[in-house]
């Protein structure tokens, strides 16, 4: 299970993977899966943009595992890769992770030594990811 | 912070997270003018004062407290009527000396903090809400009350509570003298 967020210029601002051999892999994933939120995104178009659509659904499934996304207004895309042989995980337990990353996400920008396009390094997110990820394994 | 000028008699709020985010940006940007954590608390510090100044007149104008007769009464005035009125919040007063000049307010909850996850490691010994104790002291000084405001613990530099002291200066017999 892996959980990324990328900012508006297309670059990582958190990758937090819980088994963590083959990260590279997991990298290499989300990059490619960048694509795909862009087309999505330009395919909304002028589509009225309400929470609904700011989950993207899931990207596209490979051989072992799904990939899920999520943009904010602001271009911040969250990115989740989970393994195909969880088919426990429903939709609407991906938006709700969904919906508490994009939670931590805003306490993390009020905080006033926070410079957007930092990486992310604050414990309280780690902890909230941990304890989401382990809830997925 | 937020009346501005020429206010009616209604009391005018703002959004209290513009306020704190506010105060965010007011020290973060401190931060990157000053390298050295004691300047940013001192210009904290400053700034308090000059607010205090001017506050003590508008805490007397809107609450209705009477003449303090001691120390202790003024530390109660203080956390009870001042920051309620200005925060929202109650700290709880004690008295730590045997002469009674030094009282500590206890905060257990402070809104000015409410999203600042901890410190960045380079600012360890930042007081964040320095402001707060110059405000304490330019007040205090505005009714002839020298004290020292200083910041004994912080919630946020790892301490289980923030705990403010506010040390009054004896005054009338020595005048010259800075410390207790």
């Amino acid at each position: 299970v892996l959980v990324s967020i990328i900012c508006s210029q297309n670059y990582p601002l958190y990758i937090r993977s819980v088994p963590t051999e083959n990260e590279l892999k997991f990298h290499y994933t989300v990059h490619t899966s960048l694509d795909v939120v862009d087309e999505k995104i330009s395919a909304m178009g002028k589509a009225l943009v309400d929470q609904r659509e700011l989950y993207l659904g899931l990207l596209y499934p490979t051989e072992d595992y799904k990939v899920y996304g999520y943009v904010t207004n602001s271009k911040v895309k969250f990115v989740m890769v989970v393994d195909s042989s969880n088919t426990a995980l429903r939709d609407n337990e991906i938006r709700s992770m969904f919906r508490k990353l994009h939670n931590s996400y805003t306490d993390i920008m009020c905080n006033p030594f926070y410079n957007p396009g930092d990486r992310i390094n604050s414990r309280a997110f780690d902890n909230m990811v941990n304890s989401m990820m382990v809830q997925v394994c | 912070m937020s009346r501005p000028p020429g206010r009616k008699q209604e009391n005018h709020k703002i959004s209290r997270d513009l306020f704190v985010l506010t105060y965010g940006a007011l020290v973060a940007q401190l931060c990157k003018d000053y390298e050295r954590d004691e300047d940013v608390n001192s210009c904290l510090d400053r700034m308090g004062y000059g607010i205090g100044i001017r506050l003590i007149d508008d805490f007397l104008a809107h609450s209705d407290v009477k003449k303090c007769r001691s120390y202790s009464e003024t530390a109660d005035v203080i956390a009870q009527v001042a920051f309620k009125m200005y925060l929202g919040v109650t700290p709880s007063v004690s008295c730590c000396s045997a002469t009674g000049n030094e009282f500590s307010l206890i905060l257990d909850k402070n809104p000015l903090v409410d999203f600042v996850e901890e410190l960045p490691v380079e600012r360890a010994s930042l007081c964040y809400c320095n402001l707060l104790c110059g405000v304490i002291r330019g007040a205090l000084e505005m009714v002839h009350l020298a004290a020292e405001v200083t910041f004994l613990q912080d919630r946020l530099r790892g301490d289980a509570v923030t705990e403010i002291r506010i040390a009054f200066v004896r005054k009338a017999e020595d005048r010259k003298h800075k410390r207790k």
